[in-house]
């Protein structure tokens, strides 16, 4: 930590953050918001926190801002100018936003000073992730352990938070009445016409899509030893498909892999997980307790079976999450109708 | 008086961060920008969360050397806190869930009243509110809808 680069880093995020709400055109305010995301990205490998840097790296400055991309798309790029109006709603924020900024600045006074060993947060059930990641596990990433074992309850629901997310959205944006509930029916089939046609985009996303792709495994398997996981994985997974889908067209990706498809790896990627839990259940030891795994799982120890048990649950969470990123990109690029994307 | 500052002139920016956020929420007309505001106040609270593992002198919470090396002491002011890392690596992932969300509410919004103005918006919505207490019929938009 060098304090020097942390102050640097902040200025630029503040800097880009204050510019994000104040540009007016929607689309420029979407990319400083990635530029955003990057520089916290940064912010966090500087404090060392580097499983939570890749997340950012991949969710906030990769898929959100495709996100915005695509809403921007299917709506309007421009902010309108209204020079008069709405004084005393910017006074009324203003003037919130400076009281809870003064309620917390008072309270700043009684944390602990920044990056102190011996702060509560650090001293009262961390040290036992910390020294017990190797013996109770054998997994060095102590987030990944932490992640998936220790708190895999915790784990397990975010998980299902991500599937009700993509859940939501299907059905904010599905069409209703009288169509099928289940759009197997309204995917249009058909030849790739539209989208940009650039034949070296094409030709380069053609050639990088299959190494992304194992890149993304990789992320998965090897996150006990480095930093990465399910989380971060199924994201990049996601990201192929999306930048697949710019490059060629909608079309290419929902011929291939359809909401159907979609919708249930995403709840099979749920069933693993908990199925790894309700399995541990059955061979008489508590829910999500790996241990008992040892007996069914050939040539491993109760240590080595929660190794391995939170492999499967990586895999889990990233099918999960790979398809509900793909099924909340489809459907809001193309307002719900399948039929064209960017 | 320094030493003070140094201690503390990250929780300083955080909130700066955090009123930037909530500023947008509140203050901005467009749909799309209060949308960015929440994103950034979500990051304000994940830093914050972030910040509070951080120790001085202390490396990434991967053991070093691991195999091999099992029975070997680990030093727990060696290495980071981990555990805000792994709510705050999940938070992140659910902040793409709810931007999801938020963003296809905004697109049903705009295909309705097709704005993202919060003052247009409010006004079409009380056009259509006359509009059915005096004719008694559905408004146009929402049978176009």
């Amino acid at each position: 930590m060098i304090w020097q680069i942390d102050l640097l880093i902040l200025t630029l995020i503040v800097i880009c953050g204050f510019c994000t709400i104040v540009v007016k055109d929607l689309l420029g305010a979407a990319v400083i918001f990635g530029a955003y995301s990057f520089l916290m990205c940064l912010l966090w490998t500087e404090m060392g926190a580097v499983d939570v840097a890749f997340t950012e790296a991949s969710v906030g400055a990769g898929v959100s801002t495709v996100l915005f991309f695509a809403a921007v798309h299917r709506t309007t790029r421009h902010v309108k100018m209204k020079p008069s109006g709405r004084l005393m709603g910017k006074t009324i924020g203003l003037a919130a936003a400076g009281l809870m900024g003064c309620v917390l600045l008072y309270a700043t006074t009684d944390f602990p000073s920044w990056a102190d060993p011996n702060s509560p947060a650090s001293t009262h059930v961390s040290p036992r992730y910390i020294t017990g990641t190797i013996p109770d596990t054998s997994v060095p990433n102590m987030v990944t352990s932490v992640l998936a074992d220790y708190r895999g309850f915790d784990t397990m629901f975010e998980t299902a938070v991500i599937l009700t997310a993509g859940l939501a959205v299907l059905i904010i944006l599905g069409q209703t009445g009288n169509r099928s509930p289940l759009p197997i029916s309204r995917l249009p089939q058909g030849p790739i016409t539209q989208g940009y046609d650039d034949t070296i985009i094409r030709f380069i996303t053609r050639i990088m899509t299959p190494f992304l792709q194992l890149f993304a495994l990789y992320v998965i398997a090897h996150g006990h030893h480095s930093p990465g996981g399910g989380f971060q994985g199924g994201v990049i997974l996601g990201a192929t498909f999306i930048l697949m889908s710019i490059s060629y067209d909608l079309r290419m990706v929902t011929n291939r892999f359809n909401e159907r498809t979609n919708l249930l790896l995403a709840n099979t990627g749920l069933l693993i997980y908990s199925g790894i839990g309700a399995l541990c259940l059955i061979l008489g030891a508590n829910f999500l307790d790996y241990s008992a795994l040892a007996k069914i799982l050939p040539g491993t120890t109760t240590i080595t079976a929660r190794s391995e048990a939170m492999l499967g649950v990586e895999i889990g969470v990233a099918l999960a999450v790979m398809a509900i990123v793909i099924l909340i990109y489809n459907n809001l690029v193309s307002n719900g109708t399948y039929e064209n994307g960017l | 008086m320094l030493e003070f500052i140094l201690a503390k002139y990250n929780y300083w920016i955080y909130i700066l961060i955090m009123m930037i956020g909530l500023y947008a929420m509140l203050a901005k007309n467009n749909l799309i920008k209060k949308i960015i505001g929440m994103g950034i106040f979500q990051t304000a609270i994940i830093i914050f969360y972030v910040s509070a593992g951080a120790k001085r002198g202390g490396t990434i919470p991967i053991i070093e050397h691991a195999h091999g090396a099992e029975g070997n002491a680990v030093d727990v002011l060696h290495y980071i806190n981990p555990l805000p890392h792994v709510l705050m690596l999940t938070a992140i992932v659910v902040s793409v869930g709810t931007l999801g969300v938020a963003l296809a509410l905004a697109l049903r919004i705009y295909g309705r009243y097709n704005s993202l103005e919060e003052d247009e918006i409010l006004d079409r919505i009380d056009q259509d509110e006359t509009a059915t207490e005096t004719t008694g019929a559905l408004p146009t938009t929402m049978i176009q809808s």
